[in-house]
């Protein structure tokens, strides 16, 4: 497994489940970054609540969230959302759609809910670039997403690309030593010819992108560093390539952070593997005990105590 | 901003079971296998250190994160080139390797969560070597960086579930255990949150026998002639866990049958798992005599002869005199081989039978001096058996007390991995 998979698995599973065989559920489960989801059926066993906080809400509704779930789920959104969630969802199996792979890709779009609501940003992102070029010149305004307590991802417009950046900032030390080398791989790896259509990468550690230079309350400590990715209309010409980069994009975070943990199970094993390699040595050092049987005259054997 | 629900992850030897405190069911139930490139006989080696020039990206490939866990691992158990192996043995784990990267794809790709951000409570066997807990505890807190860990005895998880019945008024943490599985049977006695080590005892019958049973009998009877042959063993455990009872007395149960057979017996409809070919079979004495090698295993070994009442007893019997009555009286069921009506019905006869036989030997030994005030003997079942470890973890964890008894990460830094020799336990009401 290289890429994390966009959609959430529990949401997919029991969603798959009750249609099956509907009964009352009642569970509570997270996504990344802090994202809570809540899945109940308060009336009827066919009729499921799913409800999603998600930290930065309020951002996202000014950036257009609402009317992307709107255009996404219809009639499913509910207006008033759960107490202690931002979005309520009602699925009623009795009104599912009847063949199987529409029934499929309406649980895939379901299970979609946290990666919908995040993607609004980046769609606006991307229709303002568009009535940029036509103009030729300027930027759009800079788009704030604070999806995390320390961290955020800013989205820019200009009249010739998207400009994405995410701060990132490592709580451990070890961590932050792996995740500077991977950053600056990623640098380093787009050089290849094979991925010469990936976007652009750039890594600063400490200082911050010019974009987000004049901002306000930006952390300036040494485990502080920034990621631009640099989106071009060609990630974007075509809806199934803006709403995979957008997957993609989104995930970036805990890409890296699933990356980091791999390659330190990594060591571990080969560490665990020297140490055993080290022990058939030391095994081999040991002096070997010369075992003969005493014997007494008469041929009886001595026997230690 | 409240704090992410803490993460509830049970490592048996056959399934593990995870999901989030505070919720009645684990998220996920798989077998706890993982499927890796290479043969399954080479599985001490170490991945090969890469000899290619180039960028340190180019230089290794991506072997090590090319596996898979879970119901993954057994469907692509065929694939040519994959290898599926078993990471824990004897509920300990055997191949640290293969637990870290089966924890890696648990915590990404099933449970979707940032581990930095959450609390973890792992369960542990009874009599697990403190060598294993600092291991664990070495991946979780250096690897992962979760926050706090607490890593539990599974019997105790057990007991705590067992608050969840009606019957429990006070909130103990002794008892004893009968944890069965699939694979064998333990007897543990917990004495206010410990396990009494010397006084485990093991039963080498369990969920895999039942099925093995159901099967000789049926097949022994010729039901088993239209069932082909693949799909025999399913059937019979699919018998086991749907029409199996624990009666109170074989020969009464026999005559019931004999005398209206139509009204005991069951049919049970099944279906070729390829050709999708109909056929059904005629359920009978299997019903009730399938649990009953827990009570009478001559019926089913001829090496293991003595029943599951004896052993609670002995059990009891070996453990400190001053525990004992608190171990009769809350014997808790865990794991899906309990699962069977009337189990708990049907142990606390015989046990309480076995215990009143002796004290009357006692009164009659001591010429009718010494009089006992009687033991009360008590079997808890309740709901929630079939996961009751999980259950327990999942209940202990959403407790406030649970952040304050958890090793946190400024402990661990501090201290190391043998932060985890210590635990408190906490929650009991005593």
């Amino acid at each position: 497994m290289i890429l994390l998979e966009p959609h959430n698995v529990i949401i997919q599973s029991t969603l798959a489940d009750k249609i099956i065989k509907p009964s009352s559920v009642d569970v509570q489960f997270v996504d990344y970054d802090g994202v809570r989801f809540h899945l109940s059926t308060p009336e009827r066993k066919t009729v499921l609540l799913l409800s999603m906080h998600i930290r930065c809400w309020d951002e996202l509704v000014r950036y257009g969230a609402i009317d992307f779930l709107k255009r996404e789920y219809g009639s499913l959104l509910q207006s008033q959302p759960e107490p202690e969630y931002d979005v309520s969802l009602i699925i009623d199996l009795e009104q599912l759609p009847g063949s199987n792979e529409e029934r499929d890709s309406f649980i895939m779009s379901v299970a979609l809910l946290k990666r919908n609501a995040l993607a609004a940003p980046f769609e606006r992102g991307f229709t303002s670039q568009k009535g940029l070029e036509s103009a030729g010149t300027g930027t759009g305004d800079l788009m704030q997403i604070h999806y995390r307590d320390e961290e955020a991802i800013y989205i820019q417009a200009s009249h010739d690309r998207v400009t994405v950046i995410f701060s990132t900032v490592f709580s451990d030390e070890t961590d932050r030593i792996y995740g500077k080398v991977f950053l600056q791989e990623f640098v380093d790896a787009r050089r290849q010819p094979s991925i010469q259509n990936a976007p652009q990468v750039l890594y600063s550690s400490r200082d911050p992108p010019l974009e987000i230079r004049h901002l306000p309350n930006l952390r300036n400590t040494d485990d502080t560093g920034y990621v631009t990715f640099v989106l071009f209309p060609r990630h974007f010409a075509n809806p199934t390539n803006a709403s995979s980069t957008i997957s993609h994009i989104q995930l970036f975070r805990d890409y890296l952070h699933y990356h980091i943990k791999c390659s330190k199970a990594y060591m571990h094993s080969r560490m665990r593997h020297r140490a055993a390699e080290f022990q058939k040595v030391l095994n081999r050092a040991k002096t070997e005990v010369a075992t003969t049987e005493k014997k007494t005259v008469s041929g009886r054997t001595m026997l230690s105590r | 901003m409240s704090v992410l629900a803490p993460i509830i992850c049970d490592n048996g030897t056959g399934f593990s079971k995870v999901g989030f405190a505070g919720n009645s069911d684990p998220s996920f139930v798989f077998p706890t296998a993982i499927a890796t490139r290479g043969s399954s006989t080479q599985s001490a080696s170490a991945p090969a250190i890469p000899s290619k020039p180039g960028h340190l990206a180019s230089k290794r490939g991506v072997e090590d994160l090319d596996f898979f866990i879970g119901d993954e691992a057994l469907a692509n158990a065929k694939t040519p080139g994959y290898g599926v192996h078993y990471p824990i043995r004897h509920g300990m784990i055997d191949n640290w390797d293969h637990m870290e990267r089966y924890w890696e794809q648990t915590i990404f790709k099933y449970l979707r969560a940032e581990p930095e951000d959450h609390y973890f409570l792992l369960t542990e066997p009874p009599l697990n070597p403190p060598e294993n807990r600092e291991q664990t505890a070495e991946i979780f807190f250096e690897s992962f960086n979760i926050k706090g860990l607490y890593i539990a005895v599974q019997a105790v998880l057990a007991l705590a579930a067992s608050w969840s019945s009606n019957r429990v008024t006070d909130r103990t943490l002794t008892g004893t255990v009968i944890d069965s599985g699939d694979g064998v049977t333990h007897v543990i006695p917990c004495a206010e949150g410990y396990v009494i080590g010397s006084a485990i005892k093991h039963i080498p019958i369990a969920g895999r026998d039942i099925s093995q049973f159901v099967l000789n009998l049926m097949r022994e009877r010729g039901e088993m002639a239209t069932v082909p042959p693949e799909d025999q063993l399913r059937v019979a455990s699919k018998v086991k866990e749907n029409y199996s009872y624990v009666c109170q007395d074989i020969v009464k149960e026999f005559r019931k049958y004999d005398a209206e057979p139509y009204k005991y017996f069951e049919r049970y409809e099944g279906e070729h798992s390829v050709t999708g070919r109909k056929y059904s079979v005629d359920v009978g004495y299997e019903r009730f005599l399938a649990p009953e090698i827990f009570f009478n295993p001559e019926i089913y070994s001829s090496d293991f002869l003595t029943p599951l009442p004896e052993i609670v007893d002995d059990v009891i019997k070996q453990s400190p005199i001053d525990v004992r009555r608190g171990l009769y009286k809350n014997i808790v069921l865990s794991g899906g081989s309990t699962m069977f009506q009337h189990f708990g019905n049907r142990l606390k006869r015989d046990l309480k039978l076995l215990v009143d036989r002796r004290l009357d030997a006692s009164v009659l030994a001591s010429g009718g001096v010494q009089k006992s005030s009687g033991v009360e003997v008590d079997v808890i079942s309740h709901k929630r058996q079939r996961y009751a470890v999980w259950f327990g973890g999942s209940l202990l964890a959403s407790l406030p007390e649970f952040y304050t008894s958890c090793h946190t990460k400024a402990q661990y830094d501090e201290i190391g991995p043998s932060i985890c020799r210590r635990y408190q336990i906490f929650g009991s009401a005593t």
